[in-house]
């Protein structure tokens, strides 16, 4: 039996607690434990990106946190950014661009975009492609995911 | 009067129906799915790659608390084998001929708890000589791999048109080389998983990612010894599928065993690191292609000899010899070809279908000889290409009909947009040019099947439409979506016949109890096939719809047409009536009619004779393209700065969703090139993540120019053919004929990774040879 | 299953070292390299896992006098953001700049990299070029002491260190460099980061009057630990920087490294590599 440690933490702007064996990752808690199945399981060592979540603003790979390292954080899924309004113009993009074939990839895809976008308002394509070098998409090649983050830049 | 315009959706950037949902992250996919009272499935894998099984405990496991049921061979006597040659048991139990080879499992109350139970679980294994060779397991006393087949040969390939004798002794120039392809894996972003549950009338429901559903069901009865209409396979959106999805595989079958042990719903899901372990690979194939052409330029034959290393068990990738003799045959004109394949057990992990299905290999083959040959005789490689390749109505030495067919334009713009010629003489002037980057270009065309292709008894589609009393339309069509857009072409179709907006269209494609069959989503048939299928019941419903609005109205059924919602007069587009208003009017009458209709579209392509001979496909598609690449001779890493391509696809019906095709399959073919390999060493896996395997990323992807050739088939809907194959097909050859472009050297295996690439400009790369091994790398 | 039986996440170096001296407790920082070793059993917790990242001491970039105090908790984001690093230790955010991507750059650390050791540890190569010394802490008996010591010297093998089990790194210490240092960082990739190197090479010197001083040549990837690459230095100390000293010193660099084949790079092509791109590197030091 695991040890299990209970924490508090503010997901996507509710204060939650949970209760996790203290070797979960913050991934299995939020799929397995809290039911956010929008963060996706894509290789569970850092390599891909698809578990992509927002921890005290920055990116990270939540199957490489442990989950009690919420603890007193803010976190942010891609559920979490449904009123962004930042992510509504990536989603709007992804979807106007082409940028989504079987779409596993695509909350972390936004969610890294998102970050993107706030560090770089008007990134150029290189900027782009960098910041979304961590993150892995078999079908699209990546190319309208690159446009659809360009498109959905600042205004102005 | 009111005049709606027309506006044709064809051709047009039409977003993805259901990309909202998954950017949102709404979209639910297999792990994303959990059903009432379901338990968490885990397989114990053997640990060796040839061995007798002596002894399988399971009692530590079935003791560990939350654990149902634990099962081994033992447990299902009435297990028989699976695959194209029968000879792949679910669960084995006398012995384990591979490293995937799954000896139990377990059902238990969570996911960790099945972990630890298979950690529990004993077995003892006596080891036997261990062959990872096809050369080897083909020689005198090799050890028996499959009982079924002594000799070790799983199948063979014999295929002839013309006489290559006689073809050779017309030739003034012969070359012949062997060519090594690899194995790389599908990676699909989302892993393997399925969900077996038993309803309490013992039917079975399984939520299974498959690319053949229909074939599914069927073959799940047969494995249980159930009626087939006892079963029902629904489908939840897929995490990618490119062909490993289309067999039966254990897994599967292994869930569906928990779940009737523990008579509780059984959910099983693989690790990233199982799915490179486990998931099937595409074809390695060792090949040796003798050519021959005379000096004005015209091919004379073509000579192949392969050997697949069919791995331990048989999948399809056996099979990809159909599409392979294609390739060898029909890729541009050859008036004698001979063809052999020897599919050949080892103790190596099993090869399945994978985009492309054996063409990337064949390309790599005949597309770095176009250019040897074209060199050989002095002629530059696009007049050398354009003089051999087909023109519309030719057909081929295999007896496929080339109707439509944009070849040589595919050749020459592709050509055009790069400028191929010049480059190309530029580069090659500045091979001894101080500095250590050098610049190439090169060039490779693919032929492929557009128009599905008639393997099964049957290559149609069925669909059934409905439209309710709001002009809304069901669309229920056996084609599965697996990501590549096929229920947004499918909408666009029906929209287009019955002149409503995409926002009119319901898609039901993922319950094979609702849904009518069709064989599967593969061979790039589903644009084409489900498109017709679709089209077809639109009509019958467009037809009844006009019928009725004649009746009506008293204007001629002839002169009515569907624009915008509205029946309208077809030359002026005048507004007689709404269409939903129309469609109550019916609905609500005496009469009370609704407008249901179903067509099953089967095209007129034949089944091949017993010499693999006959017009398979109901369209063929082309493509060229030209790859731009820059070697750092210091280190041997080639970048791939540009892809110009040029797509013969009939008729462009979604831009947006056929650009997706193409810059995917681009990416992809950049991979198979130059990136990705599958290290399987003494039969295990070397590299099971993304760590060493290496996909290609965002930063590295080619500039990308796409050309498409609407050449206008006549059979397919709307005019288009297939394309989701294709684009991955040719890259790798391109690849190769630019890497000789910019620096003298060419490679005949793949991966070019730069140690390999280094090696082969040092001139200290192992020989490829024919039959013999070649040594192993640490890495390449 | 783990032995674990305590988790704790002290807000306080003292803490954090009273825990530590109990002994048989696994450290976890940002997690990224923790937590896929546990998975693959490279790890197995010991009886405490200790969270240090929310202990304050140990964040901070500072200059103190002509030194660069860097806290172990310092993520590869922030040694990319620093304006103190960026301008005055170059070499160290071009490492970082090739490091995974941006996701694991946010939760990976400088003290994790540090004592993770991996031979083809990122950060390590250029730390090593900028003589960096690491500072461990303890509380043996009461009060916090510290130590410090070469990184060299405190790396001794593959994800070895002489990190005692009751010690914590508290921060890595760089001097400033002098006038007239260059630096050049060199990671083996196809990709600009996300690769675990096949090779890397670090090389840093005082240019003056054309020629090379102080020079410092560390090789990654190629040993157990990264290594200074003695012949190499020697090749080029006090030599002008002209084609015959940067032949002569990539030479001296194939020659002095011994790597191994892997999954990843045979040791032939590992060796040609660093020959070549040791030319490579002091040829763009040449061209200024």
């Amino acid at each position: 039996m695991s040890l299990a440690v209970e924490i508090e933490f503010r997901l996507n702007g509710v204060v939650r607690r949970a209760t996790v064996p203290v070797d979960m990752s913050a991934l299995v808690m939020l799929r397995d434990v809290l039911g956010l199945t929008g963060t996706k399981y894509g290789c569970g060592e850092g390599e891909c990106g698809a578990c992509t979540v927002l921890v005290d603003g920055a990116s990270v790979n939540s199957c490489l946190m442990f989950a009690v390292d919420c603890d007193g954080r803010e976190v942010t899924t891609i559920e979490g950014l449904a009123g962004d309004a930042r992510a509504e113009r990536l989603r709007r993009a992804f979807a106007e661009f082409g940028a989504v074939q079987c779409g596993f990839c695509t909350p972390g895809m936004v969610i890294q975009a998102s970050r993107i976008l706030a560090q770089h308002p008007h990134p150029d394509r290189a900027t782009i492609q960098r910041g979304l070098e961590g993150n892995l998409c078999r079908c699209t090649g990546y190319k309208k995911i690159i446009d659809a983050v360009e498109a959905a830049a600042e205004p102005g | 009067m009111k005049v709606i315009e027309r506006e044709t959706l064809i051709g047009k950037r039409i977003p993805k129906l259901d990309a909202p949902e998954k950017a949102s992250g709404k979209t639910r996919y297999i792990d994303d799915i959990d059903v009432p009272g379901q338990l968490w499935g885990k397989i114990l894998r053997s640990t060796r790659v040839h061995a007798r099984i002596k002894r399988i405990d399971v009692s530590k496991a079935r003791r560990l608390p939350g654990v149902h049921v634990v099962i081994t061979a033992a447990d299902v006597p009435d297990q028989h084998p699976i695959g194209v040659n029968k000879d792949h048991p679910a669960l084995k139990g006398d012995k384990v001929r591979c490293i995937r080879d799954e000896i139990a499992a377990v059902a238990a109350d969570s996911a960790a708890i099945a972990d630890e139970a298979v950690r529990l679980i004993e077995v003892e294994y006596e080891d036997l000589p261990v062959v990872v060779d096809p050369e080897a397991s083909l020689a005198a006393g090799a050890p028996v791999i499959n009982e079924k087949h002594a000799d070790n040969v799983a199948m063979r390939f014999d295929y002839a048109h013309g006489d290559v004798v006689q073809g050779e002794a017309e030739s003034d120039v012969v070359i012949e080389d062997s060519f090594k392809l690899h194995y790389v894996t599908h990676c699909c972003m989302g892993v393997s998983g399925v969900i077996a549950e038993f309803d309490a009338s013992g039917n079975l429901l399984l939520h299974s990612n498959t690319q053949v559903p229909f074939l599914h069901k069927r073959e799940f009865a047969d494995l249980l010894g159930m009626d087939p209409g006892r079963i029902r396979i629904v489908q939840p959106p897929i995490g990618g599928g490119f062909g490993s999805k289309l067999d039966i595989y254990p897994f599967e079958i292994i869930a569906v065993y928990l779940a009737r042990a523990a008579q509780r719903p059984v959910k099983l899901v693989y690790t990233r690191a199982e799915e490179f372990l486990a998931s099937p690979t595409r074809q390695p194939v060792i090949l040796k292609l003798r050519s021959g052409c005379r000096k004005d330029g015209t091919l004379t034959f073509r000579s192949v000899e392969t050997l697949h290393d069919n791995g331990a068990y048989t999948s399809w990738g056996a099979t990809t010899p159909f599409v392979m003799m294609q390739t060898f045959s029909s890729l541009y004109r050859v008036p004698h070809c001979k063809y052999h394949t020897t599919v050949a057990y080892t103790n190596n992990p099993y090869a399945g279908s994978f985009r492309g299905y054996g063409n990337l290999q064949a390309t790599f083959a005949v597309d770095s000889h176009m250019d040897k040959l074209a060199e050989a005789i002095g002629m530059d490689p696009l007049a050398f290409r354009l003089k051999n390749a087909q023109a519309p109505g030719e057909v081929t030495g295999q007896g496929m009909v080339f109707r439509s067919c944009g070849f040589r334009d595919c050749l020459t713009t592709a050509a055009e947009r790069s400028g191929f010629l010049a480059q190309h003489i530029r580069n090659r002037a500045a091979q001894r040019a101080p500095g250590a980057v050098k610049r190439g270009v090169g060039m490779a065309s693919m032929l492929h099947v557009g128009g599905g292709a008639k393997i099964y008894p049957s290559d149609g589609c069925g669909t059934i439409l409905k439209i309710d009393d709001f002009a809304h339309v069901t669309l229920m069509t056996g084609a599965s979506e697996i990501g590549q857009g096929s229920e947004t072409v499918l909408a666009q179709l029906v929209c287009e016949e019955l002149g409503l907006p995409m926002s009119a269209v319901t898609v039901v494609n993922n319950d094979t109890d609702i849904t009518p069959w069709d064989v599967g989503v593969h061979a790039s048939r589903t644009t084409f096939i489900a498109g017709n299928s679709a089209i077809g019941a639109a009509r019958i419903a467009k037809a009844k719809i006009l019928g009725a609005a004649a009746k009506k109205t008293g204007i001629a059924e002839s002169e009515l047409d569907l624009v915008g919602g509205f029946v309208v007069r077809a030359a002026t587009g005048e507004a007689i009536v709404e269409l939903a208003k129309l469609l109550r009017g019916l609905h609500f009458s005496d009469k009370a009619e609704l407008v249901m209709t179903s067509y099953y579209y089967e095209p007129p392509s034949v089944h091949q004779d017993k010499g693999f001979k006959g017009d398979v496909s109901a369209a063929y598609a082309w493509a060229t393209q030209v790859v731009e690449v820059e070697v750092d001779c210091d280190t041997g890493i080639v970048k791939m700065t540009k892809v110009t391509g040029a797509h013969d696809v009939g008729r462009v019906i979604n831009r947006l969703g056929i650009e997706g095709q193409i810059e995917g399959g681009v990416v992809m073919g950049q991979g198979y090139a130059l990136t990705e390999n599958l290290l399987i060493e003494d039969g295990r896996v070397r590299n099971p993540s993304f760590r060493d395997y290496k996909l290609v990323t965002a930063p590295e992807i080619p500039e990308m120019d796409l050309a498409f050739i609407e050449t206008m088939d006549g059979e397919g809907p709307q005019g288009a053919k297939g394309v989701g194959e294709a684009p991955a097909i040719c890259i790798a050859a391109a690849t190769a004929n630019a890497i000789y472009n910019a620096t003298g050297v060419r490679i005949y295996e793949l991966p070019f990774t730069p140690e390999k690439v280094y090696r082969a400009l040092k001139g200290v790369a192992p020989q490829v040879a024919w039959r013999t091994r070649t040594e192993p790398h640490a890495s390449s | 299953m783990t032995a674990l039986e305590r988790y704790a996440a002290p807000r306080a170096l003292g803490e954090a070292l009273e825990l530590l001296r109990d002994g048989d407790v696994t450290i976890v920082a940002g997690g990224t390299d923790v937590m896929p070793q546990s998975h693959s059993g490279k790890v197995t917790f010991g009886r405490t896992l200790l969270n240090v990242r929310r202990i304050p001491e140990l964040a901070a970039i500072e200059l103190e006098g002509d030194t660069v105090r860097i806290g172990a908790l310092t993520t590869i984001t922030a040694l990319l953001e620093s304006v103190l690093v960026r301008e005055r230790l170059p070499i160290l955010a071009e490492a970082a700049d090739h490091f995974a991507s941006e996701q694991v750059r946010n939760g990976a650390t400088v003290g994790g990299n540090i004592c993770n050791a991996s031979p083809a540890g990122d950060m390590l190569v250029p730390l090593i070029v900028l003589d960096a010394t690491v500072e461990l802490a303890a509380k043996p008996n009461g009060s916090v002491e510290t130590r410090s010591m070469p990184l060299q010297a405190f790396l001794t093998g593959p994800g070895r260190t002489r990190r005692a089990a009751h010690e914590l790194l508290t921060a890595v210490r760089v001097p400033l460099p002098p006038r007239g240092f260059v630096s050049r960082f060199y990671k083996y990739g196809t990709r600009p980061a996300l690769d675990i190197a096949a090779i890397l090479i670090g090389l840093g010197g005082v240019q003056r009057d054309g020629r090379m001083e102080s020079v410092r040549v560390v090789f990654g990837a190629v040993a157990p630990t990264p290594i200074r690459g003695a012949a190499t230095e020697r090749a080029l100390e006090g030599r002008p920087l002209d084609a015959a000293t940067i032949e002569a010193a990539a030479e001296a660099a194939h020659d002095e490294v011994r790597p191994i084949s892997d999954v990843r790079a045979s040791a032939w092509y590992r060796q040609e590599m660093v020959r070549n791109m040791t030319r490579r590197l002091l040829a763009d030091v040449a061209r200024g």
